[in-house]
C-alpha cells in the first residue's frame, strides 16, 4: 500500500503547494482576477492532507490570547430586561397602556401596547458588581469572568434572519458563520476532528444548518453537527454488519483500483486527494468516538454541569462535550440552546429556561479556569436580539410576556483576552433601545475576530465579484470589550 | 505652481518619462495640462479609496478628516498628524498611509482596496506637483485617452461616477457582440471539426503546446451521456457506439442524446441552479410551496422541445403578459418566486415587499445577464457601470407584480399521476389534527362554561386578568397548550400539503398592490384591482426609511446597442402597470443586448468543459473572470442568435468539435501543457470533471437497474439518512413533520431532479458533494474533497443499499462470477475491466465471502413514531410528544442485508468498492 503513504505524496507534490500558496497571496492585492474561480481549481487539485489541507493550522493575523471559541448561542432572543439589563423604570410604567402605529413596525408590535416589569428582583455580583436577576443562582459565582455588553443593536425582528445575521453577518442564507470563517482563518489542531463543531439543540433551530453553513467558503469549514444521540457524525460508522477487517479490506482494493487508475491518468492531483480522504476518515472513524465519550469524566465533573438532573441534564450535557471538544483541539464550538422566544408569560418561560442554562454554563467556565484553558477560550453567551419593554395584547388579554427587539439587547463574553468583570454600554432608561457604546452586530462580529487573532479587513474570500468579509462591509473592533 | 516640480520627478523616476509626453502631448496647453490631469487622476484615486469614510457622508466621517476640499485635507484630521503637505508626499499621511508601510494606520483598512502601484504613483506625483486640487466638476472632456473609457449612463449619484474612467478589458461584455473571422489552422497536426476547433488551436498553435489525442470511443460516450443526459451509458449503447464504425458515429449519438426526454432533465437541473429551485420557502416555517414543481417541469418541457432561448426569456419574466391566456405562461413566471419569501406577523409588510424586489431585481441581473446588480441597491457600482438610478428603475419594472397562486388546470404534458392514496393520507393527517384541536376547544369552552355555572357570569373573565392566563387557554394543561400549538402547525402544513394536487400555479399578475398581507399564499386573482402602482424611489444607503427621488421604470443604461425604445428616453420602459416586465424582457432577449447571448453560450459552454470561457458565468463585469477565448465566446454568442437561440444546435455544435473529442490526457510535445498552460486555460486535453451530487446518486441507482426514469409531477421523498430525516427540524412555535420516504422504492428510485427540495433540510450525501443550497443563484458546482463523502459512500445506507441491489442485478443478468464482474464494470465504468483488475476482484470476493457464510447480518425495523422535544416558549419547559411515522408503517423497503444470500453479499462489498472508485465518481 505505497499509494498510501501520505509522505510520499508530500514530496511529489511539493511545486503544487507553493503555487496554491502563491495564488492566496495574490488574492489580496490583485483585483479583477477571477479568484473564485482559480481557487477552485486550486482546492480541487489538493493533493494530499499535509501538503494542501485548508485546514491546517495558520497564524493568526494578530497577536490574540484566545486560541479557540465556545458560543453559546440562546436562539430565540433571551430579554436583557430580565437576565442583565435592570430597569427599574419599568416597574414605575407597569401595565401603562399606549398604542404604536408605525410603518415600520411589525403587526405584532402595531396597535394597542403595554409595559411590561420584569418579574424577577435584580443583584449585583462579584467584585466587579454585576448586575443579574436572581434566577442565575450558579452564574453569579463566577460573574467577575464576565464581560456583559448592552449596546448591540442588529437589523432583523424576525428569528430566522436574525439567526442568520448574528450567525453569518447576512440577513440572509448563503454567507459563511463565524465559526466557518474562524477556521478558515486559523485552520485547526487536530486532523482527525472537525475544526468547527455544532452542539444543536434536540431540534434544529429555525433556518436549519444554514446557521452553521461555510456559505461560499470552500466545504472544509462548515461546521459540523455532533449529534447527541445516535451516530455523532453522520455515517461515522458503517452498518452494523461491516467489521474493521472487511471494510479494511475493500478499502484496500479500492486503493488498488484507484492507484491503477492514477497510474493511466497522471498529473490529476484531485485522484490522490481523494484516495487521502478514505485514510483519513478510516482514522476518524477510531478516534472520534473516545473524544467524545463522556463516560470517562468522573463523577464530580458531571455533577458539576449538572448531568443527570432533570432540568440541566441536556445542556450540560453538551457544555462538558465542547470544553472537551476545546481541549482536543476544534477550533470553534456553538452550542444552540432554544425556547427564549417568550412572547407570554416572562416569568414562567425565562425562569425555565434559565434554570436549564444556569448550572452547565457556570460549571463550563469553572471548568475551563480549573483547567487552564478559559485564557485561552473566547466564551460568547447571545441571542439573535434583546425583547421588548412592552407587550401586546392576544387573545384579548395582557399575557405579560415580550416581543422582539433588534435595537436593545445584552449579551456576555468572557475568556481569553476579554475584559472580564464589566459591563460595557447601555441601553435607555425603559431598555428599549442601545443608548452607551452603540455598536452595530457587525462590530461586534470585527470584536470576536479580533479576540482571535484575525482581522476582518484581512480575513476576506472573493465570491460574487468582490472580497467578502463576516462584517459584509468592514466594522471597528469594539475596544471596551477587549482587556 | 505645482506643475513647477514635475521635470524633478522625472529625473528621480525614469518610469514618468513614459506618462509625460503622452499627457503633454494630448493636452491643448501644454503649460497648464499637467497640473489639471494630475488633479483629475489623484481626484478619481481619492473619490475611489477615500470618501466612503472621509467625506461622501457628512454625518459619517471617520477621524474628522474630510478629503472632499482641499482646505479639509490640509486641516487634517482629529489625530492631528499631517495629512497633506503639497510637495512632501513622504510628510503626507494620505499617501504614506497609502503606501501601508505603518502597519498601524493602513489606508484604504481593507488590505483589498489597497492602492495599486500604479494608484499610489498618481497620489505622490500629484503632491509632489503640489496637490493642485481638481475644479467643482471635472470636465469630463479634459480626461486623458489613456486614462480609460467612458461609459455613458443614465447618471450616477455624483457626478465623478458618471464620469469616472473604465479600462477597456473591464467593459468588454458592454461592447456590441463581434463578428470575429474564424482563424485559419496551417498546421496539420490540429484537427479541425468546425469553427470552435480552429478558435481553440489558434492560442495553442501559437504557444507551441499540442493538442491532444481524440478520446476512445468507451470514454466519450460516457463523457457524452453524462454532459446531456446526466446519466451514465448502458453496455448496449456502448456496444452499439464501438460496433459502429461509420465516420458519424459520433454524431449520431449526440442526436440520439439531445432526442432523449432526460436531457431536459439535465438541462433544467444547470437551470435550476441559476435561478435556485426549491419546494419550500426557507425561513422561520420553510413552508411548502405546493405548485413549485409545475415551474420545475415548465422548465424540463422548454429545454426537451428546444424552445429558443429567447422565446424562454420572454415566458419566465413576463408570459403571463405577453399570453395572459396560454396556462403554461402562468407557470413559467414562477422564476420571479423561486427565492426565499416568507412574511409573518412579526415582520414589518413594507420590508417584505422590498426584499422581494430587492432578490428579483438581483437575480434577473445575474440569471439573464450575467450581471450581479445588489451592490448598486445602496450605491453607484464600484467597479461596473451600472448606477443606483438604473438598480432601481430596473426594479420598478417589477413595482406591479404581485404573488397570486392562480388557477390553471394541469396541461396535457404535465404529469400528476395517481394522487389517490397521497390525498387520503393529507385528508387523514388534517382530520386527524382538527379532531385534537376540536377536542381542546371543547375542554377549554367546557371549563369555562362550568367555572362560569360555580363562580357567575364573566368570572372567568376576572380570572384571567391577572398576568398568568388567558381566556383561550382555560381549563387546559400546559401539556395540552403544547399539543395544540403543534396541532395547529400541522394543520397549516398538511393544508399546504393538500394543495400539491390542486391545480394552481406558483405564479404573479400586474397590477396595483392588493395590500395583501397575510401570511397565507394568495389563490386567484384579485378581481378589485384598481389603484396606483406602487412608486419606486432610490433608496438611500438601500434603506427603506430614507426614500430619495422617485424614479420610472427602466433598463440598464450602459447597454446603449440594445436600447432602441424611444429616441428621446433611450432607457425608459412603459410605467403602465400591465407591460413593464414584457419590455423589460424584450430588451433582455433581443439580439442586441451585449450581455444575454454570451451570458447562455458561457453557460453552455461551462457544463461541458467544467468552466466557462468565463470563469464566472453570473458575472461577466470588470471583478468577473476575462474570456480565455473571447473571439471564440463572441463567434458562439452570434452564431447562437442566427441560429435561432436553439440550445440543442448550440450543444450539436460544441460535442462534434475536435477540442470536445479530446482525451483528458495533456499530448506530451515540444511545450508541456502543464507548465505553458497549468489551468489548461487553452483547452489543450479535455477537463476531467466529478459528477455532479445528482449525477452522482442518479448513476448509482442506473447502474443498479433501479432508476425509475419516469418524468415530472409533485416532488418524491427518496431515502436519505434515516437520523437526518428524523431530526427534529424548529419551525416558528412548533417541530416541523417528520421526512418519510416515499413507500416504494420505485418512488423514491426516481431521478433526484424530482426529489422535493426543502431548503432547510438537505439529503446529506448530496450536500457533502457539493450541492449548494438554493438560495443563491449557482452559477458553478464546487467539487470539494471532504471525509464526510467518505462517510457517506463508504457508510451511508444509500451507497449500501445500492451495493446491494447492484449484486443482485448482476447475479439475474450474468451467470459466472467472472461475468459478473466483467458486467459490473461495464455498467459502472462504461468498459470491461482490464489489467488484473478481475483477477483482484474474485479474490476479494472469496475474502467477502468467507467472512458473511460465517456472519448473518441481523435484521433491523425500521421505527414507526419518532420521539419529539422542544421548549415550550410559553412555559420554558421541556415538551415532548411522539410523531406516528404512519408512511413507514406501510413501507416497502430495498432488498436489505439480511434478506440476501451470503453470496450476493459478498458481491456487493466488491459493487460498493467500484461505486466508491475514482472511475466512477469522475468523467474524463
Amino acid at each position: 500500500m505505497n499509494a498510501m503513504n501520505p509522505h510520499r505524496f508530500g514530496c511529489q507534490h511539493f511545486a503544487k503547494h507553493s503555487r496554491r500558496d502563491f495564488v492566496y497571496g495574490l488574492g489580496a492585492t490583485l483585483g479583477t482576477v477571477a479568484f473564485n474561480a482559480l481557487l477552485r481549481q486550486e482546492l480541487s487539485a489538493a493533493d494530499n492532507p499535509q501538503s494542501a489541507n485548508p485546514l491546517m493550522p495558520k497564524q493568526p493575523h494578530l497577536a490574540a490570547k484566545a486560541k479557540a471559541c465556545i458560543f453559546l448561542f440562546m436562539e430565540g432572543g433571551p430579554s436583557h430586561l430580565d437576565t442583565f439589563d435592570p430597569k427599574p423604570k419599568l416597574a414605575e410604567l407597569h401595565m401603562k397602556e399606549f398604542t404604536r402605529n408605525d410603518r415600520f413596525a411589525s403587526a405584532m408590535t402595531s396597535g394597542k401596547r403595554y409595559f411590561v416589569r420584569s418579574p424577577f428582583q435584580f443583584k449585583q455580583h462579584g467584585r466587579s458588581g454585576l448586575w443579574m436577576c436572581d434566577k442565575f443562582e450558579h452564574l453569579a459565582r463566577v460573574a467577575d469572568e464576565l464581560c456583559v455588553y448592552r449596546g448591540c443593536q442588529v437589523d432583523s425582528i424576525d428569528h430566522p434572519t436574525a439567526c442568520y445575521q448574528m450567525n453569518t453577518g447576512n440577513r440572509f442564507t448563503g454567507d459563511p458563520a463565524v465559526g466557518a470563517w474562524t477556521s478558515f482563518g486559523l485552520g485547526t489542531r487536530n486532523q482527525n476532528l472537525p475544526a468547527f463543531v455544532v452542539l444543536p439543540d434536540g431540534a434544529f433551530p429555525q433556518g436549519g444548518a444554514a446557521n452553521w453553513s461555510n456559505g461560499f467558503l470552500p466545504a472544509h469549514f462548515q461546521g459540523t453537527p455532533l449529534r447527541s444521540q445516535g451516530s455523532p457524525i453522520l455515517d461515522l460508522n458503517p452498518p452494523p454488519h461491516v467489521t474493521r477487517d472487511t471494510q479494511r479490506a475493500n478499502l484496500d482494493l479500492l486503493a488498488k483500483l484507484n492507484a491503477d487508475d492514477a497510474r493511466r491518468h497522471p498529473n490529476q492531483g484531485e485522484l490522490a486527494a481523494r484516495m487521502a480522504a478514505y485514510e483519513l476518515a478510516f482514522r476518524m472513524q477510531a478516534e472520534v468516538p473516545g473524544v467524545i465519550n463522556l463516560d470517562n469524566e468522573d463523577a464530580k465533573t458531571k455533577e458539576l454541569y449538572g448531568i443527570g438532573q432533570p432540568a440541566t441534564d441536556r445542556f450540560g450535557r453538551r457544555c462538558l462535550l465542547a470544553r472537551k471538544l476545546v481541549q482536543s483541539g476544534v477550533r470553534f464550538v456553538q452550542l444552540f440552546e432554544g425556547g427564549w422566544d417568550s412572547h407570554d408569560y416572562i416569568d414562567r418561560a425565562h425562569t425555565g429556561r434559565i434554570r436549564c442554562v444556569d448550572k452547565p454554563i457556570a460549571a463550563l467556565l469553572t471548568d475551563l479556569r480549573r483547567l487552564g484553558l478559559l485564557d485561552s477560550t473566547l466564551v460568547i453567551w447571545s441571542g439573535e436580539f434583546g425583547r421588548s419593554p412592552d407587550n401586546g395584547v392576544r387573545g384579548g388579554e395582557n399575557v405579560a410576556g415580550r416581543d422582539h427587539n433588534a435595537k436593545g439587547m445584552a449579551m456576555w463574553l468572557a475568556g481569553g483576552g476579554v475584559k472580564s468583570g464589566h459591563a460595557i454600554g447601555a441601553t435607555d432608561e425603559i431598555g428599549e433601545k442601545a443608548a452607551e457604546c452603540v455598536h452595530h452586530l457587525r462590530d461586534l462580529h470585527v470584536t470576536v475576530l479580533r479576540l482571535l487573532g484575525l482581522d476582518d479587513n484581512k480575513l476576506t474570500y472573493f465570491h460574487e465579484g468582490r472580497f467578502k468579509q463576516l462584517s459584509q462591509t468592514g466594522g471597528q473592533v469594539i475596544n471596551e470589550l477587549i482587556a | 505652481m505645482g506643475w513647477i516640480t514635475f521635470p524633478c520627478i522625472r529625473m528621480k523616476r525614469p518610469f514618468a518619462f513614459v506618462v509625460v509626453p503622452a499627457l503633454l502631448a494630448a493636452s491643448p496647453s501644454p503649460a497648464a495640462a499637467p497640473a489639471q490631469e494630475l488633479a483629475q487622476r489623484a481626484w478619481a484615486v481619492i473619490s475611489q479609496k477615500c470618501l466612503a469614510c472621509h467625506g461622501n457622508d457628512a454625518e459619517k466621517i471617520k477621524g474628522g478628516l474630510n478629503l472632499t476640499t482641499r482646505a479639509g485635507a490640509l486641516a487634517g484630521g482629529e489625530s492631528e498628524r499631517t495629512v497633506l503637505k503639497p510637495g512632501k508626499p513622504d510628510e503626507s499621511l494620505l499617501y504614506t498611509a497609502a503606501t501601508r508601510a505603518d502597519p498601524q494606520l493602513p489606508m484604504p483598512p481593507k488590505d483589498n482596496d489597497a492602492l495599486s502601484p500604479a494608484q499610489l504613483k498618481i497620489l505622490r506625483d500629484w503632491i509632489l506637483a503640489g496637490a493642485p486640487w481638481p475644479g467643482e466638476k471635472p470636465a469630463a472632456g479634459s480626461w486623458n485617452a489613456a486614462d480609460g473609457i467612458v461609459v455613458k449612463t443614465s447618471g450616477g449619484l455624483s457626478p465623478d461616477w458618471s464620469n469616472r474612467r473604465y479600462k477597456p478589458e473591464d467593459v468588454w461584455a458592454w461592447q456590441p457582440v463581434g463578428t470575429p473571422a474564424v482563424p485559419s489552422i496551417r498546421d496539420s497536426k490540429f484537427t479541425i471539426r468546425n469553427p470552435i476547433d480552429a478558435f481553440t488551436a489558434a492560442p495553442l498553435a501559437l504557444r507551441g503546446i499540442p493538442q491532444a489525442k481524440p478520446a476512445d470511443k468507451p470514454t466519450l460516450l460516457r463523457r457524452a451521456t453524462f454532459d446531456l443526459l446526466g446519466l451514465p451509458p448502458t453496455p448496449a449503447e456502448l456496444d452499439a457506439f464501438v460496433r459502429d464504425k461509420s465516420p458519424d458515429a459520433f454524431a449520431k449519438v449526440v442526436k440520439r442524446l439531445l432526442d432523449s426526454p432526460h436531457y431536459g432533465e439535465q438541462q433544467a437541473r444547470h437551470w435550476l441552479d441559476v435561478t435556485r429551485y426549491a419546494d419550500t420557502a426557507g425561513f422561520s416555517n420553510d413552508y411548502e410551496r405546493p405548485h413549485a414543481w409545475r415551474y420545475r417541469d415548465y422548465v424540463i418541457r422548454s429545454f426537451n422541445a428546444d424552445k429558443p432561448y429567447d422565446r424562454f426569456i420572454l415566458e419566465q419574466i413576463a408570459g403571463d403578459e405577453i399570453e395572459p391566456a396560454n396556462l403554461e405562461m402562468l407557470i413559467a413566471v414562477g422564476f420571479l418566486r423561486m427565492g426565499p419569501w416568507e412574511h409573518t406577523s412579526m415582520t414589518v409588510a413594507a420590508v417584505t415587499r422590498q426584499d422581494f424586489l430587492d432578490d428579483v431585481t438581483h437575480h434577473v441581473g445575474v440569471t439573464f445577464l450575467g450581471q450581479g446588480l445588489r451592490c448598486a441597491r445602496c450605491h453607484d457600482h464600484k467597479f461596473d457601470p451600472v448606477p443606483t438610478r438604473d438598480y432601481y428603475r430596473l426594479q420598478a419594472a417589477f413595482a406591479s407584480t404581485q404573488f397570486a397562486e392562480r388557477p390553471s388546470p394541469f396541461l396535457p404534458g404535465e404529469h400528476i399521476g395517481d394522487t389517490t392514496a397521497a390525498r387520503a393520507r393529507v385528508e387523514q393527517h388534517l382530520s386527524d389534527a382538527r379532531a385534537v384541536l376540536a377536542g381542546l376547544r371543547q375542554k377549554n369552552q367546557d371549563a369555562i362554561a362550568a367555572h362560569e355555572k360555580q363562580h357567575g357570569a364573566g368570572s372567568v373573565a376576572d380570572l384571567t386578568k391577572s398576568d398568568t392566563a388567558r381566556r383561550d387557554n382555560f381549563g387546559l394543561t400546559k401539556d395540552e397548550l403544547s399539543v395544540r400549538k403543534v396541532h395547529q402547525k400541522r394543520q397549516d402544513f398538511f393544508e399546504r400539503e393538500r394543495q400539491r394536487f390542486e391545480a394552481y400555479a406558483l405564479s404573479v399578475y400586474s397590477g396595483p398592490p392588493n395590500n395583501y398581507t397575510s401570511v397565507r399564499p394568495l389563490f386567484g386573482v384579485p378581481t378589485n384591482r384598481v389603484g396606483v402602482v406602487q412608486v419606486v424611489s432610490i433608496l438611500n444607503g438601500g434603506a427603506l426609511e430614507t426614500p430619495g427621488e422617485a424614479v420610472k421604470p427602466g433598463v440598464l443604461s450602459a447597454m446603449s446597442a440594445a436600447n432602441d425604445l424611444d429616441a428621446n428616453s433611450p432607457w425608459a420602459l412603459p410605467d403602465s402597470a400591465n407591460g413593464r416586465r414584457t419590455a423589460l424582457a424584450k430588451w433582455i432577449a433581443s439580439p442586441q443586448n451585449t450581455l444575454t447571448a454570451r451570458v447562455l453560450v458561457n453557460r453552455v459552454w461551462q457544463q461541458h468543459f467544467g468552466r466557462g470561457l468565463v470563469a464566472t458565468p453570473n458575472n461577466l463585469g470588470a471583478m468577473g473572470g476575462k474570456p480565455t477565448h473571447p473571439e471564440l465566446l463572441d463567434w458562439l454568442a452570434g452564431w447562437f442568435t442566427e441560429n435561432g437561440w436553439s440550445l440543442k444546435k448550440l450543444h450539436a455544435l460544441i460535442l462534434n468539435s475536435a477540442t470536445y473529442q479530446q482525451t483528458s490526457s495533456a499530448e506530451r510535445g515540444t511545450r508541456n501543457a502543464e507548465s505553458a498552460d497549468p489551468r489548461n486555460d487553452l483547452l489543450s486535453h479535455f477537463p476531467t470533471r466529478r459528477l455532479a451530487a445528482e449525477e452522482l446518486r442518479d448513476a448509482m441507482l442506473a447502474v443498479t437497474g433501479e432508476l425509475n426514469p419516469q418524468t415530472g409531477g409533485p416532488g418524491v421523498f427518496p431515502e436519505i439518512n434515516w437520523e437526518v430525516a428524523f431530526q427534529p427540524r424548529h419551525i416558528m412555535g412548533s417541530v416541523a413533520p417528520a421526512y418519510q420516504p416515499s413507500p416504494t422504492p420505485a418512488e423514491r428510485n426516481r431521478r433526484t431532479l424530482y426529489a422535493f427540495r426543502i431548503r432547510t433540510l438537505a439529503d446529506p450525501m448530496l450536500e457533502v458533494f457539493n450541492r449548494p443550497g438554493s438560495e443563491t443563484s449557482c452559477e458553478h458546482r464546487d467539487a470539494t474533497t471532504v471525509t464526510p463523502q467518505v462517510f457517506s459512500l463508504m457508510n451511508g445506507g444509500f451507497a449500501n443499499n445500492r451495493a446491494l441491489a447492484f449484486a443482485a442485478s448482476l447475479e439475474k443478468s450474468a451467470p459466472t462470477l467472472k461475468s459478473r464482474i466483467e458486467l459490473a464494470f461495464r455498467r459502472a465504468f462504461g468498459r470491461p475491466p482490464a489489467g488484473n483488475e478481475v483477477k483482484s476482484c474474485e479474490a476479494h470476493f472469496n475474502k467477502m465471502l468467507a467472512h458473511h457464510r460465517l456472519n448473518a447480518p441481523k435484521a433491523n425495523d425500521l421505527p414507526t413514531k419518532v420521539k419529539h422535544h422542544m421548549v415550550e416558549e410559553m412555559t420554558g419547559e421541556d415538551f415532548f410528544w411522539d410523531e406516528e411515522l404512519d408512511v413507514l408503517r406501510r413501507y416497502t423497503r430495498d432488498l436489505m442485508p439480511w434478506q440476501a444470500g451470503a453470496e450476493t453479499r459478498a458481491l456487493a462489498e466488491v459493487c460498493l468498492v467500484l461505486l466508491n472508485a475514482n472511475e466512477f465518481v469522475y468523467v474524463r
